[in-house]
């Protein structure tokens, strides 16, 4: 298993909720995890929003220092190369949307050894409905960082409206393209709730990186 | 119907070009860059021109210059923009021209955040600008609403040959649900006044200056008899478990469904509580607020300022009933849970 895991994606395509699900995850199996804010795109809805639920987890959270967290600033905190590079430690990135977001994954680069690149795809929102955009949003995102995907992600939803039959589309949709691309699906993501029976591997999550209404 | 999972911001621009919207300018600025960077990758796909101007005062001027030949148009900001552009806006009232534009509230005053925040109600809603006008003001809650209101601020703007605004915060701009569109035709017609080159017909004028009072003041009352008619038309407004109410709970946008929630909370602890949620924010449905003042115990308004909307819910109930306030500032959201706690302060229980 790779000792880094990294999640790229168009924005809102839901790598933060993937990453903290798949940081609790490798808790269970590994001492030391640690999760990565490099998000340098979205204002709200961010790994460091979730900091304290996730370091109550064990998981250490390295994210902008508090006095900036807020700040519309692209901040890119200096212990994370130190973190991909320690071999003591699990790390799982999340990097921010799109082409712009993604530029800070080619500055880490070089301490990008035993990694595995996940692009994730909910092909329920804009830009990421059919197989040839997600073929481009891959060569973009690769073209921009100098840094290849290795996997792609099935994350189908369209959040509490989700239902087995539309995640089974999406997974259609996203195993073509894996086959354009010649990069294997991963996994499909699943939300607790939602029975679904897969072709592929499954990873079922709890919805952590919720609208502050839904919370209601 | 086909549903796509969007942020706020991205179901306002879609809602625009699936309103005819084939023009938009724009500076970006946070919580809203997203709705320009929408329009600037869908604009092209549906024969639209995007361009994103040197500053909010340049864009409001391109706004101005498109709608005067008549199309469909936007822009987009967030509070220090909007500021910006409010001489422009007001040009284009006086000039009685529609155009839709987008204010995705951040927190303030000044340089402020870039939290959510509705602290530019008075801006919105009692001028912004110079002189006497007004813009229609929509306050969506949901990001279908979202989507839907702008819809409707096209048409509502062509038919008043006024600007209208949609009044959003950040946490509606970035928020994610599933929306759907509704298949609309797009119809409208401005024939009769766009500049549209003088062949075969005398030359028009859209213009705010006249350097005559009396003709100025002509001007000025022709757009207080619109504003007469769009206040007797187009206030809306959700009433929420009202009937029984004997507390009711007055918020917009993003806040009114906090106290939804809070509603919720309050009835299963059989307190008789309801929501009066503006939807309009001007015209202000001053009236059928007034009717809940013989109705309640008591009115709580709750914001994300310190108090704007609440000068309107006091004219409108004229100490008819007890009105309190609860309100959060600079970016900060409350939640159902702080707001239930004070509500229940506020009739003495526990």
């Amino acid at each position: 298993m790779a000792k880094n895991h990294v999640f790229v994606g168009l924005y809102g395509s839901g790598k933060t909720e993937i990453a903290i699900n798949y940081a609790m995850k490798l808790k269970r199996n590994f001492e030391k995890v640690a999760i990565v804010d490099v998000d340098i795109v979205s204002p709200y809805f961010r790994v460091r929003d979730y900091q304290q639920m996730i370091e109550k987890a064990g998981i250490v959270v390295i994210a902008p220092p508090k006095n900036l967290s807020k700040a519309d600033l692209p901040i890119i905190t200096a212990s994370v190369a130190g973190y991909l590079d320690n071999p003591q430690y699990t790390v799982v990135l999340d990097v921010g949307g799109d082409e712009r977001g993604i530029v800070a994954l080619g500055y880490l680069k070089e301490h990008l050894i035993n990694t595995n690149v996940y692009l994730v795809i909910n092909t329920k929102r804009p830009f990421s409905q059919k197989v040839e955009q997600i073929v481009q949003i891959a060569q973009n995102l690769e073209g921009r960082c100098g840094v290849r995907i290795d996997f792609l992600v099935n994350n189908t939803n369209l959040g509490s409206n989700t239902d087995a039959n539309m995640i089974r589309e999406g997974e259609k949709i996203v195993l073509q393209a894996s086959k354009i691309l010649n990069r294997p699906v991963a996994f499909t993501v699943v939300m607790n709730s939602i029975d679904f029976p897969s072709e592929i591997s499954l990873f079922h999550i709890e919805r952590y990186v919720k609208n502050k209404e839904e919370l209601s | 119907m086909k549903k796509l999972m969007m942020k706020g911001v991205e179901a306002i621009g879609e809602g625009a070009i699936r309103a005819g919207c084939r023009n938009y300018f724009g500076y970006p600025i946070t919580p809203q860059s997203e709705l320009t960077e929408y329009m600037a990758r869908r604009l092209p796909e549906v024969g639209g021109s995007f361009l994103q101007a040197e500053s909010e005062i340049a864009a409001v001027n391109m706004i101005y210059g498109a709608s005067s030949v008549g199309k469909r148009v936007m822009t987009s900001t967030s509070s220090p923009g909007f500021s910006l552009m409010q001489e422009g806006i007001s040009y284009i009232a006086c000039a009685q021209l529609p155009a839709v534009f987008v204010n995705v509230v951040r927190g303030g005053p000044g340089l402020g955040d870039i939290q959510p925040s509705q602290g530019d109600y008075f801006q919105a809603t009692k001028g912004g600008g110079h002189g006497d006008y007004r813009l229609i003001v929509l306050s969506p809650s949901t990001v279908q609403e979202a989507t839907d209101l702008t819809m409707l601020a096209f048409d509502m703007a062509d038919r008043y040959r006024n600007p209208v605004l949609i009044f959003a915060d950040g946490l509606l701009g970035q928020m994610m649900e599933p929306v759907s569109f509704e298949e609309k035709e797009v119809t409208y017609d401005n024939s009769a006044w766009a500049l549209t080159g003088a062949k075969g017909r005398s030359p028009r004028q859209v213009t705010s200056f006249n350097i005559d009072p009396y003709g100025l003041e002509k001007m000025n009352m022709e757009l207080q008899k619109k504003y007469r008619q769009i206040e007797a038309n187009e206030i809306r407004y959700e009433e929420y478990r009202t009937e029984d109410a004997d507390v009711l709970i007055v918020a917009h946008g993003t806040v009114g469904r906090i106290a939804k929630s809070v509603v919720k909370m309050a009835r299963e602890e059989g307190i008789k509580a309801g929501l009066f949620r503006p939807i309009t924010l001007y015209p202000f449905a001053y009236e059928a607020l007034s009717n809940y003042g013989e109705k309640t115990k008591l009115v709580l308004t709750v914001e994300m300022s310190s108090g704007q909307m609440l000068e309107d819910v006091k004219l409108s109930l004229c100490n008819k009933t007890r009105i309190e306030f609860y309100g959060r500032m600079a970016g900060v959201v409350p939640t159902p849970e702080e707001v239930f706690a004070y509500l229940k302060s506020l009739i003495g229980r526990q």
